[in-house]
C-alpha cells in the first residue's frame, strides 16, 4: 500500500530528489521545445554547456552574467523572506544604473577610487529610493506593493526612454538614433579583476560576493534578520511585540531596491559602458527567478545565480554554434520556476509504503 | 495642447480610446471574475501575449481571423489549467505562479519569435475589418467614435453588463463571489470550491486570450514580442482602481485608454510635451488612484489565500 502523506519535518535527501527532478523536467521540456522547432537538442545543449564552462574565458563570462542576477536575487530574498512582494526589480535595476550614470557625469575630477565608490553608492541609492517609494506607498496608503512596484517599473522605463530619446542623455552627433547614451567616461569604467586576456570579470563580482555574505549574516545572525523572518511568518505577533513594523517594511524595501540598483550600476560600468534599456531589461525578472529557485536563502541564491548566469552566457555561444535562438534560455527560466514551484510543494509530502491495508 | 481639442482630431482621439479600451475590457472582465473567486491571477500579461501569438500563427497560416480568435481563446483556456493546478491543487503562492506563467509566456514567445519570425518576410494576413453599424455610424461625432469599430468592440460593450448580471443576479455568480469571500461556507454546503475557482480561472484566462488576440488581429499587421506592452498589468490595476466592481472598472479602463490615445496623437501632431509623458500617465494616475483609495471595501476577503479544508 503506497500513500502520500504530509511530511512533518524536511528531509535533505528528499529535497535533493525533488529539486533535481524539477531541473531535469525543465531541461527535458526545453529539449522537447528545441526538437519541436527542428533544432538539435544534444548539439544545442552541449554548445550551451561549452559556452558556459568550456574555458576560463567562458567561466568568467558566466560569472559576469551571474553577478547582477546574484545582487538582484539577494535583494529579492530580503523582501520575499518578509513576504513583502517587491517585484519592482526591473525598475530598481534601471534606477540604479540611471543614478550611477548621473553621478558619473559629475565625478570626473575626483580621484579614481573615490569616483568609483561614489558611482557604486549612487547605484545603491537609485534602486533604494525606488524601493523606498513603494515601501512608503504601502506604509502610508496601504498600496499593494505588487501593483505599485510594477507601476514604478513602467514609470522608470518611460522616464529612461524619454532621457535617451530626445531627452538630455540622448547620444548626439550620430546618424542613427539607437536610444542610448554616449559611452561612459572610459576612465570611470569598473576595473576587471584579472589581467587582459584572462576573461572579463569586473569588480562588481566582488561586490556581489560581499553582498551575499552581508545577506547571509543579516538574515540568520542579526535581530533585523529575525524581524524580517518574523514579519514573513506572523506580522501580527511582531506588532504585538512592539516592533516598529512600518520602519521594518521601509528598511526591507530600501535594502531590496538598493541591491538591485547596484546590479544596474555594475552592468552599466562593468560590461555595457553605455546606458541603454535593452541591456538592462530582463535582469530584474531573472533575479526574481534566481531568488525563488535559490529557496530564498543566500547560499541557494549564489548557486541559482551561477546556474542562470551560465545559461545566459552559454546562450550566446549556443546561438553561434548551433543556431539555437537565445530566447530558449528565457523560456527555460519560466519552466524552471514553474517546476520549482511544484517541487517546493512536493518537498512537503512523503511517499509512505506500508504493509497494512486500509 | 489646444490643437488636440479640434474637431477631427478630437474624434480621432475618442475613436482611438474606444479601440484601445476594447482588449482591456475583455481581459478585465475575465480577470474580475477570477479575482472575485479569490484567485489573484497576475498572469494576465502573459496570457494576453499567448493569445496574440496563437492568433498570429493561426491567422497567418489559415488566413481566417475568426478561426484564429477561436484557437487563441481555446489555447488560453487550456493553459489556464496550469494555473489551476498550481494554485488550487498544489496551493502554491498565487502571485509567484502568475509570475512564472508571465515569464514562461514571454520566454516562449521570444524563442518562437527568434526561431520562426525574425529575419523572414512577415506573412500577410487579414485581420478584422471595420464594421459600420447602419444609421448609427452616421451620427456626427458619436458615430465614428462608437459605431465605426471592429465587430468585437461592440461585443466588448455588452460584456460588462453581462458580467455584472452573472456576478450579481445568478446563483452561480453568487457562489463564485462566495468563494472569494468565504470559501468555507460554500464547502460546508457541499459545493465544490476548487471547481468554481478552476472555472473562474479558465474564464479569466480565455477572456485575456481574447483580449490579446484582438490586439493582434484588430489593428496590427505584424507581430512584435512586446505587443502587449504592459496592458495586462493595466488590467490588474483597473480592477483595483475600480474596486472590484464591473462598471467602475470600465470607467478606469476608459480613462487609461483616453490617456494613451492622447499620447499617440500628441506624438503625431508634435505637441511641445514629450509623448512619453502621456504614455507614462496611466501608470502615474493609477498609482495616485491606488494611494487615494484607502478603504477598499469590495476587495474579496479571501483573495490570494489558498483554500484548504483542514
Amino acid at each position: 500500500m503506497i500513500s502520500i502523506q504530509r511530511r512533518s519535518g524536511s528531509s535533505l535527501r528528499w529535497n535533493v530528489v525533488c529539486f533535481s527532478a524539477a531541473i531535469l523536467c525543465a531541461f527535458l521540456s526545453s529539449a522537447a521545445l528545441l526538437a519541436l522547432s527542428g533544432g538539435d537538442a544534444v548539439k544545442g545543449f552541449s554548445a550551451l554547456f561549452t559556452g558556459a564552462f568550456g574555458s576560463q574565458n567562458a567561466l568568467f563570462g558566466s560569472l559576469a552574467k551571474a553577478t547582477p542576477l546574484l545582487l538582484v536575487g539577494l535583494g529579492t530574498v530580503i523582501a520575499f523572506r518578509a513576504k513583502i512582494w517587491n517585484i519592482g526589480q526591473e525598475g530598481q535595476v534601471l534606477a540604479g544604473a540611471m543614478m550611477a550614470y548621473w553621478a558619473s557625469l559629475m565625478v570626473g575630477s575626483l580621484p579614481y577610487w573615490v569616483a568609483l565608490t561614489v558611482i557604486a553608492l549612487a547605484g545603491l541609492l537609485g534602486g533604494g529610493i525606488l524601493g523606498l517609494l513603494a515601501g512608503y506607498l504601502k506604509t502610508r496608503f496601504g498600496t499593494n506593493e505588487v501593483i505599485s512596484t510594477v507601476m514604478l517599473n513602467y514609470i522608470v522605463i518611460f522616464f529612461l526612454a524619454y532621457l535617451l530619446d530626445g531627452g538630455p542623455w540622448m547620444e548626439t552627433g550620430v546618424t542613427v538614433a539607437y536610444h542610448q547614451s554616449p559611452p561612459v567616461n572610459p576612465s570611470l569604467e569598473w576595473p576587471d579583476l584579472f589581467a587582459r586576456g584572462a576573461g572579463k570579470l569586473h569588480i562588481g563580482f566582488l561586490f556581489a560576493l560581499a553582498a551575499s555574505a552581508f545577506c547571509a549574516i543579516l538574515i540568520d545572525r542579526t535581530s533585523l534578520g529575525y524581524d524580517i523572518r518574523a514579519f514573513g511568518s506572523n506580522p501580527t505577533a511582531l506588532r504585538f511585540r512592539g516592533t516598529n513594523v512600518r520602519r521594518l517594511l521601509l528598511v526591507v524595501m530600501l535594502l531590496s531596491g538598493a541591491l538591485a540598483g547596484l546590479a544596474g550600476a555594475g552592468e552599466l560600468f562593468g560590461t555595457a559602458h553605455r546606458l541603454r534599456a535593452e541591456t538592462l531589461l530582463g535582469i530584474g525578472s531573472s533575479g526574481i527567478v534566481v531568488a525563488m529557485v535559490g529557496g530564498l536563502r543566500p547560499s541557494g541564491v549564489m548557486l541559482a545565480a551561477l546556474f542562470f548566469g551560465a545559461l545566459k552566457s552559454g546562450a550566446i555561444y549556443m546561438r553561434l554554434q548551433s543556431g539555437t535562438p537565445a530566447g530558449l534560455v528565457s523560456a527555460m527560466e519560466g519552466l524552471v520556476l514553474l517546476f520549482f514551484l511544484c517541487a517546493v510543494v512536493a518537498t512537503k509530502f512523503q511517499i509512505v509504503r506500508s504493509n497494512v491495508h486500509a | 495642447m489646444l490643437e488636440l481639442m479640434q474637431g477631427p482630431l478630437l474624434i480621432s482621439i475618442l475613436a482611438a480610446m474606444v479601440r484601445i479600451a476594447t482588449p482591456l475590457l475583455f481581459s478585465a472582465m475575465g480577470e474580475l471574475v477570477t479575482q472575485r473567486a479569490g484567485i489573484w491571477n497576475i498572469s494576465v500579461e502573459g496570457t494576453m501575449l499567448l493569445g496574440a501569438v496563437v492568433a498570429y500563427v493561426v491567422a497567418s497560416t489559415t488566413g481566417s481571423p475568426w478561426l484564429a480568435l477561436l484557437v487563441a481563446v481555446l489555447a488560453c483556456a487550456l493553459i489556464s489549467l496550469i494555473m489551476s493546478f498550481v494554485t488550487i491543487v498544489l496551493k502554491a503562492e498565487q502571485f509567484v505562479a502568475g509570475l512564472a506563467l508571465n515569464l514562461l509566456a514571454s520566454g516562449l514567445t521570444l524563442f518562437w519569435f527568434q526561431t520562426y519570425v525574425i529575419g523572414r518576410e512577415p506573412p500577410k494576413f487579414a485581420g478584422f475589418e471595420q464594421v459600420d453599424i447602419p444609421f448609427l455610424s452616421d451620427i456626427p461625432i458619436l458615430g465614428p467614435v462608437l459605431f465605426s469599430q471592429r465587430a468585437l468592440t461592440y461585443v466588448s460593450f455588452l460584456l460588462p453588463p453581462l458580467v455584472w448580471f452573472f456576478l450579481y443576479r445568478t446563483r452561480y455568480g453568487l457562489e463564485v463571489r462566495c468563494v472569494g469571500e468565504n470559501p468555507k461556507a460554500l464547502d460546508v454546503k457541499g459545493l465544490g470550491v476548487g471547481r468554481r475557482q478552476c472555472l473562474a480561472i479558465m474564464f479569466g484566462s480565455l477572456m485575456s486570450g481574447l483580449g490579446g488576440a484582438f490586439l493582434m488581429l484588430g489593428y496590427s499587421d505584424r507581430f512584435v514580442p512586446d505587443l502587449i506592452a504592459g496592458r495586462g498589468w493595466l488590467v490588474v490595476v483597473a480592477i483595483i482602481a475600480g474596486n472590484w466592481m464591473p462598471f467602475r472598472i470600465v470607467g478606469a479602463i476608459f480613462i487609461f485608454a483616453l490617456l494613451e490615445a492622447v499620447g499617440i496623437h500628441a506624438q503625431v501632431v508634435g505637441v511641445a510635451i514629450p509623448h512619453h509623458v502621456f504614455l507614462v500617465l496611466p501608470y502615474v494616475a493609477s498609482l495616485a488612484l491606488l494611494a487615494g483609495l484607502r478603504s477598499r471595501t469590495h476587495q474579496p476577503v479571501a483573495l490570494g489565500i489558498p483554500y484548504s479544508r483542514e
